[in-house]
């Protein structure tokens, strides 16, 4: 239902005039499109428009209230919280109502309890800002420095900072949500009090609403508030240095210390992963994909190009590195101790180190994401698999076969599609596989490489962290489930039978497929006739 | 939809100029805009916490996406391909905007989007259009025309500031070129750059007949106008054979230096004559050992970053060529990213300067959040000028300084009337003031 002038003056009411527009010229400034990421595929062109309202709570009472509203009249919304994340997290339906939460920006941080406390307006840049000079720290997510953290935790919110920290689900405490009809939901214990120490309560976990990669398209509710576990630091300051565009943290050598090895193939890169990982050694550990490299040498896109197009599968195949981050966490003779552990480890492996820069240009606190567009303008990871490491080799080669069959329009990385890094001390290898297009371009291709990954995941039975928002729900749920789907759809009805909280999520992605001509010759699954136009 | 996809599908491949004249060189910068908002955030290495976490006053301010630059592009690229028109609210969104340049910093660490001479060119657009700029502004502009100067004030009486002891010579290598702020209204800032050439040793002179640079004129968007008054007053600088212009405001620096060449498409080489503010003068005859501070000037300093000889500031050089795959440009492009900025000399100064106990403000240099008085905000948003000045009087106060410097007259205003009504103590002053009095007592 579209918003009415009744409808609008309600909405006002509850959050001030300042706070509320419908100007046509407000509401375009919230297209997902021209730029973002998954920027010009399909997925945007088909299933976007622009909202018929945008509104501004500050309080987790004022969006209990809108969403009512919303419910009662039968408006769909959609919660929005940096904008960063593109065409899924961007109206699907005509007249929804943008829900923009960067007004609420509450934050807390308890030092005795290492934990802060944030709304969903606020960034990873100033938590860890604040972390550090009280002594702890956190994982800045890939998705960057300018993420909202609650959104960042909910979809994936990892880092190679996860070598020691951990994956989210163990970091999200006592958090609050409010339902598709506006109830409120307190998760951990925040359930039986103020304080949100911890993420567990009595009953299951709830927690999978927010996550299972659903919940990060409000799909089943709005978290407005969430408590966040942080862990100690080494004291030292890292001091910023430099002018934009060439900043960097001043390390203390003697407390933090980044590491390049080059070894010799990729079971070293492997082995020396598990082996830090054994010993219990290290802040991160990772392997970069080698065209971010060039574009950490670059001073502009042309000189990108300039520097990757000297490389071919044959330079590319024989480059093996690992990179690692050693923290002195409780001492400089930790720091020492651990050094020593590194080199034995990377000796036995063959690998030598070479000459590292005393500073850090990304991951400790500027996670910097946005850069990655620089040398095309398109975007995104089209798979990320949380499994073994070994695995996350594996992995690697089946995608960059499929990537090869549709480079062009993709870019050429000559068979080095992404990053894999440990996690959890080694207990978990993480790879995530990166796509970069020309928008000028026709990008078909990149639609139905996204489709065909997951595909070639249900075929080699490898476990993606995407498939929910990225994948049909009909084609990976009885694939993986084999009630996946009717399960996620049951889930969806119980919490939001009017469907009003980001339609048609979750089976946006199976709407795109239906109704974009160019991706239904794909279609070998079973489609049910009754899905939304 | 139909109308969408023409948004989306239209991107042409084809030649391009650094053009303000024309909104359609940035509709590729427009169309990649990723919403990471850089333009917005102080820089995550430098983010200080969870206070001032942003250097947008406009964004910060308003908070709708509609007025950081992500929503203008958008927008804008809406406007360029002929599918939105302007309103009343869009107009209010592309002029209640310091264009401090801090966007275009930002986004130039990630993607290199010309973001700054887009929202330049979308005011251009506003202008030619028949829309723009605002009443407020069309006031001035019309003011500068009739007396040549932005306040209306008697012509003749431009020259008033001088003083004997430390008078303009008829003939010098040096022309400092005044600006209408230290003429009419802050002639101290005059006096003490006079004074400080005398002090180096050197004589000056002043433009025979001095008239306004048209900053404001060129900020709203009024082309052929700003670049009468430029071609004017270089033909005067030229004419008079100085061989280096100074100036004392911020703005104007910029003007001479960046956007007289952008109007004329010229590089700033080309000008004929050095472009420098007195911040570079006083630094290098501070190193040279012909600017000695005998005074002591006994208070905790901090020093406002002004925009235009800060991010503002990269010299202009002419671009024409072709956009590629993957958007790369031939020729290669130099691209401006705020790096010239004047960001060691004022700090080299105040340093030196005996009592002087320097402090920073959690956001600096090319981080630093714009006092909201330029580039026609003030006149069209005067509630949004003082509102912007009012954030950065809070840093002043958290880093518990006495005094806050700036190098730009129009920040001195618009920070003494935010420290007025809030009846503070912070002294502000303009830092020829600082070393005049260091030079003096």
């Amino acid at each position: 239902m579209a918003i009415t002038n009744e409808i609008y003056t309600v909405l006002e009411t509850i959050v001030g005039k300042g706070y509320i527009s419908n100007d046509p010229v407000v509401c375009e400034s919230y297209r997902s499109g021209p730029g973002g990421y998954e920027n010009g595929l399909g997925y945007e062109r088909v299933m976007t428009t622009i909202p018929g309202c945008i509104i501004m709570p500050r309080t987790t009472e004022e969006v209990q209230k809108i969403v009512r509203v919303c419910y009662r009249n039968d408006v769909p919304y959609v919660p929005y919280s940096t904008g960063f994340y593109g065409p899924k997290s961007h109206p699907h339906v005509a007249d929804a109502l943008l829900i923009d939460l960067k007004r609420m920006d509450d934050f807390l941080l308890d030092e005795k309890h290492f934990y802060v406390e944030v709304g969903p307006g606020v960034i990873y840049s100033p938590i860890q800002e604040e972390c550090m000079k009280h002594g702890a720290y956190v994982v800045i997510g890939g998705g960057g420095a300018q993420a909202s953290a609650i959104a960042n935790l909910i979809g994936d919110g990892w880092s190679p900072l996860s070598h020691r920290i951990g994956l989210p689900h163990r970091r999200i405490l006592g958090t609050e949500v409010v339902l598709p009809d506006g109830e409120i939901l307190r998760l951990g214990s925040l359930a039986q009090g103020e304080d949100p120490f911890w993420g567990e309560s009595p009953g299951p976990d709830l927690r999978g609403l927010l996550r299972g990669y659903t919940g990060v398209r409000g799909c089943l509710g709005i978290v407005t508030r969430m408590a966040i576990k942080t862990l100690p630091f080494q004291p030292e300051r890292l001091v910023p240095t430099g002018i934009s565009p060439n900043t960097a943290l001043e390390l203390p050598e003697k407390r933090v210390k980044w590491i390049n090895f080059t070894v010799p193939n990729k079971e070293a890169q492997v082995t020396a992963m598990k082996n830090i990982g054994h010993a219990e050694i290290a802040g991160a550990v990772t392997k970069v994909p080698l065209f971010w490299r060039a574009l950490a040498k670059a001073e502009c896109k042309e000189e990108f190009w300039d520097l990757w197009g000297k490389e071919n599968e044959e330079s590319i195949s024989n480059f093996f590195i690992v990179r690692v981050l050693l923290i002195g966490y409780t001492s400089e003779e930790q720091m020492a101790y651990d050094e020593n552990v590194l080199m034995d480890i990377m000796q036995e492996v063959g690998g030598i180190a070479r000459r590292t820069k005393p500073s850090d240009e990304s991951w400790i606190k500027n996670a910097d994401s946005a850069g990655m567009w620089l040398m095309c303008g398109g975007y995104v990871s089209v798979d990320y698999v949380i499994e073994t490491l070994s695995q996350a080799t594996e992995h690697g080669e089946s995608y960059a076969d499929v990537k090869k069959r549709y480079t062009p329009p993709l870019m050429p990385d000559y068979g080095d599609p992404g990053w894999f890094q440990s996690f959890e001390m080694g207990h978990q290898g993480y790879s995530e596989f990166l796509v970069y297009w020309d928008q000028d371009d026709n990008t078909d291709g990149v639609d139905q490489f996204y489709l065909d990954t997951s595909k070639m995941n249900i075929k080699e039975r490898f476990y993606t962290s995407l498939l929910g928002p990225h994948q049909p729900l009909y084609l990976t749920g009885p694939k993986y489930g084999p009630n996946y789907h009717t399960f996620m759809l049951k889930v969806k009805n119980e919490f939001d039978p009017k469907w009003m909280s980001h339609p048609p999520v979750p089976l946006a992605h199976d709407v795109f497929v239906n109704r974009a001509p160019w991706m239904q010759h794909m279609i070998d699954w079973e489609v049910p006739k009754d899905l939304p136009k | 939809m139909t109308k969408e996809l023409k948004v989306r599908y239209y991107k042409p491949k084809s030649e391009f100029k650094l053009d303000i004249d024309d909104i359609q060189n940035f509709v590729y910068d427009m169309s990649r805009c990723i919403k990471c908002k850089g333009c917005t955030w102080v820089e995550h290495t430098y983010m200080p916490g969870t206070k001032y976490t942003t250097r947008c006053p406009s964004a910060t301010k308003y908070l709708f996406d509609s007025y950081g630059a992500y929503g203008k592009m958008r927008i804008g690229h809406a406007m360029a391909e002929g599918v939105l028109d302007w309103n009343e609210k869009a107009l209010e969104i592309m002029y209640a905007c310091t264009l401090c340049g801090a966007c275009d910093v930002g986004c130039k660490r990630n993607l290199d989007l010309e973001i700054g001479l887009t929202l330049e060119s979308l005011r251009v657009k506003a202008v030619k259009d028949g829309v723009g700029p605002m009443p407020a502004h069309k006031v001035m502009t019309e003011k500068i025309v009739k007396s040549h100067n932005c306040y209306g004030a008697d012509h003749k009486k431009r020259r008033e500031w001088v003083e004997k002891d430390a008078a303009p010579s008829a003939k010098a290598d040096i022309l400092y070129y005044v600006g209408c702020n230290a003429s009419y209204e802050n002639k101290g800032i005059a006096r003490a750059t006079a004074k400080i050439f005398k002090a180096c040793g050197d004589d000056y002179m002043l433009m025979t007949d001095e008239w306004c640079c048209g900053n404001k004129t060129f900020s709203v968007g009024m082309l052929d106008e700003a670049r009468s008054i430029a071609e004017r007053n270089i033909a005067e600088v030229r004419k008079s054979g100085a061989k280096m212009l100074i100036t004392s405001c911020a703005e104007g620096y910029r003007m001479w230096k960046v956007d007289y060449p952008k109007l004329l498409d010229i590089s700033t080489d080309e000008l004929g004559f050095k472009v420098m503010h007195l911040l570079e003068y006083a630094d290098q005859k501070l190193k040279d050992g012909s600017l000695k501070f005998k005074k002591s000037f006994d208070a905790r300093v901090v020093y406002h970053d002004a925009c235009s000889v800060s991010r503002l500031c990269d010299p202009w050089q002419p671009y024409e060529g072709k956009r590629g795959w993957m958007g790369c440009v031939e020729p290669r492009l130099k691209r401006r990213r705020g790096t010239s900025g004047l960001y060691s000399e004022p700090r080299n100064i105040l340093n030196a300067i005996p009592g002087v106990e320097f402090v920073e403000m959690p956001r600096t240099r090319e981080n630093s959040f714009c006092c909201g008085a330029g580039r026609g905000t003030e006149e069209a948003f005067p509630e949004f000028s003082s509102w912007a000045a009012d954030q950065r009087l809070e840093e002043v106060k958290d880093s518990g300084a006495e005094a806050l410097v700036s190098a730009c007259p129009w920040c001195k205003n618009n920070f003494t009337r935010a420290v007025n009504a809030q009846d503070e103590k912070v002294q502000v002053l303009d830092i020829a003031e600082v070393i005049c009095a260091a030079i003096e007592g």
